[in-house]
């Protein structure tokens, strides 16, 4: 049992090396793929990434009415600041508010109008480690209710604006991924299937003599596996140095996920494993 | 040891075998006779499962063909040695892991295939050319190499398609005389042939089939 193992281990080593062009072609095939399969997945990790980034950038200010006690609201940002969600607070009072707006639209406001109507407002930063989108908005909703709040001015509807647009472009280029998957799938199940094609009498000569299928299928499997692992690891090295290559010379900061490497190649074993199981049964029944 | 019973199979509406009724037994030595296309090498196919009758039933060793399923047909195929007039040998490998594959394949061990090995090149004369491969033989050589395939799991049935189909007469006797020795060891052996000249002398069971018909048995 040991030696028949140790023999159909062998025989798919010995038949990859043997079928050189057939080896060739399908590594480059799953080279080729996967290359473009790990670009277009760490692409699409970054531009979650960029998603967050905006959102992480969410500031919000907070109106409070004309006649709101100073005690109250020192003892509101107090509690605002509690909040895990808020990193930081800044209090704009009236004297800070008319010098903004000086410096804004270069006119006093109490001399021209004799008084003071800007309102008090709290500026909140939302803590950008533990951001989540939805805690924020359940924040803003609860806020908005409070009596001596008077408005919320949002910045984050237009950062959802331009998620809403990320987030059309990312369904957008995840079909666009499955189309790719597929297509390699079929690139990748051809090369294998051909390759096996090549060796009807090889597969013929084993049957005749008694091989039952797993005998048969056993080293194409491991000649697959083979394919899979070196195609793919050479295309994970090419796609982590092409955006450390792109990091450095365009001086951005594509982040290469920690398992890619894992990603690509268990991806490429499955789909070559499930390419030449498809075809085995093609060649092995027909 | 085979049995046919009321076979029927055609390929199209010219070609085909028709009405077979046949028994083979146990240590028989029989020639499967008639000119070519008379239905010899689909008689043969039938026999190892590589084709199944459209009509009638086939029982080969304690196999039928009605119930069997398709994967259980290699643990018949384990007790037949198949030869085929265009040898089928993997032309990457040397004429010892030729033969030494259905010793792989029947899971047995090294020691046994190396002995196992040396035996058939011996009986088959080939042991000075166990490192040579198959394009490094001739025609008449690279048959002894697919006998020895043949034998070396000690099948109860050997199937031989025109095994002298390519040959010289002196190869052709020869391939013929390791059969009868491997026979007198009690193997079955159907051996189609057109070469009536080869066998002419022998006094074995002659089955002889045109177009698709059993003449005599």
């Amino acid at each position: 049992m040991i030696d028949q193992f140790a023999f159909l281990i062998s025989e798919g080593f010995k038949s990859f090396y043997r079928n050189k062009l057939a080896s060739f072609l399908c590594v480059i095939t799953i080279f080729i793929n996967f290359s473009v399969l790990g670009s277009l997945f760490s692409i699409g990790n970054n531009t979650n990434s960029l998603v967050d980034f905006f959102r992480s950038k969410y500031t919000f200010e907070i109106f409070l009415n004309e006649n709101v006690e100073k005690k109250t609201y020192l003892n509101f940002i107090n509690q605002l600041k509690d909040n895990k969600i808020v990193a930081d607070t800044e209090l704009i009072d009236k004297e800070k508010s008319a010098i903004i707006f000086k410096e804004e639209f270069g006119e006093d406001v109490v001399k021209m109008l004799g008084y003071n109507p800007l309102p008090v407002s709290i500026k909140v930063f939302i803590n950008e480690e533990n951001f989540e989108y939805g805690s924020v908005d359940l924040l803003i909703k609860s806020l908005s209710s409070i009596d001596f709040v008077d408005d919320i001015e949002y910045r984050g509807k237009y950062i959802d604006e331009v998620e809403d647009r990320i987030n059309l472009a990312i369904f957008l280029f995840l079909i666009f991924v499955i189309a790719i998957i597929f297509l390699s799938y079929q690139i990748i199940s051809n090369t294998i299937n051909l390759s096996m094609t090549n060796r009807k009498n090889f597969i013929d000569i084993l049957k005749y003599n008694g091989a039952s299928d797993i005998f048969i299928k056993i080293p194409f499997y491991i000649e697959s596996i083979l394919y899979s692992t070196i195609g793919s690891l050479i295309s994970f090295y090419f796609v982590k140095y092409l955006f450390l290559s792109f990091n450095s010379y365009f001086s951005i900061n594509i982040k290469i996920d920690d398992y890619l490497w894992l990603w690509i190649i268990g991806f490429s074993i499955f789909i070559g494993l499930y390419s030449s199981n498809q075809s085995m049964k093609r060649n092995l029944y027909e | 040891m085979v049995e046919f019973k009321n076979i029927s199979f055609s390929y199209s509406k010219e070609s085909g075998i028709y009405n077979i009724n046949l028994h083979v037994n146990d240590g028989e030595f029989c020639f499967l006779v008639g000119p070519t296309g008379s239905g010899k090498t689909s008689l043969l196919k039938m026999i190892y499962f590589d084709i199944f009758p459209l009509k009638g039933e086939i029982n080969v060793l304690k196999y039928n063909s009605r119930k069997i399923k398709k994967n259980k047909i290699h643990k018949l195929r384990k007790k037949i040695g198949v030869i085929f007039q265009d040898y089928k040998l993997l032309k990457q490998r040397t004429v010892y892991e030729n033969i030494a594959l259905p010793l792989h394949i029947n899971g047995v061990g090294r020691k046994n295939i190396k002995s196992g090995v040396e035996e058939a090149l011996k009986l088959t004369d080939l042991s000075d050319f166990q490192h040579k491969f198959p394009h490094q033989l001739s025609g008449g050589e690279q048959q002894r190499v697919c006998i020895a395939r043949a034998i070396v799991k000690n099948p109860e049935l050997i199937l031989a398609d025109e095994p002298t189909g390519n040959l010289d007469p002196a190869a052709a006797h020869k391939i013929l005389k390791i059969l009868e020795q491997i026979n007198k060891e009690g193997t079955t052996i159907i051996m189609a042939t057109h070469n009536y000249k080869l066998i002419s002398d022998k006094d074995y069971r002659l089955i002889e089939l045109k177009e698709g018909n059993l003449i005599s048995s």
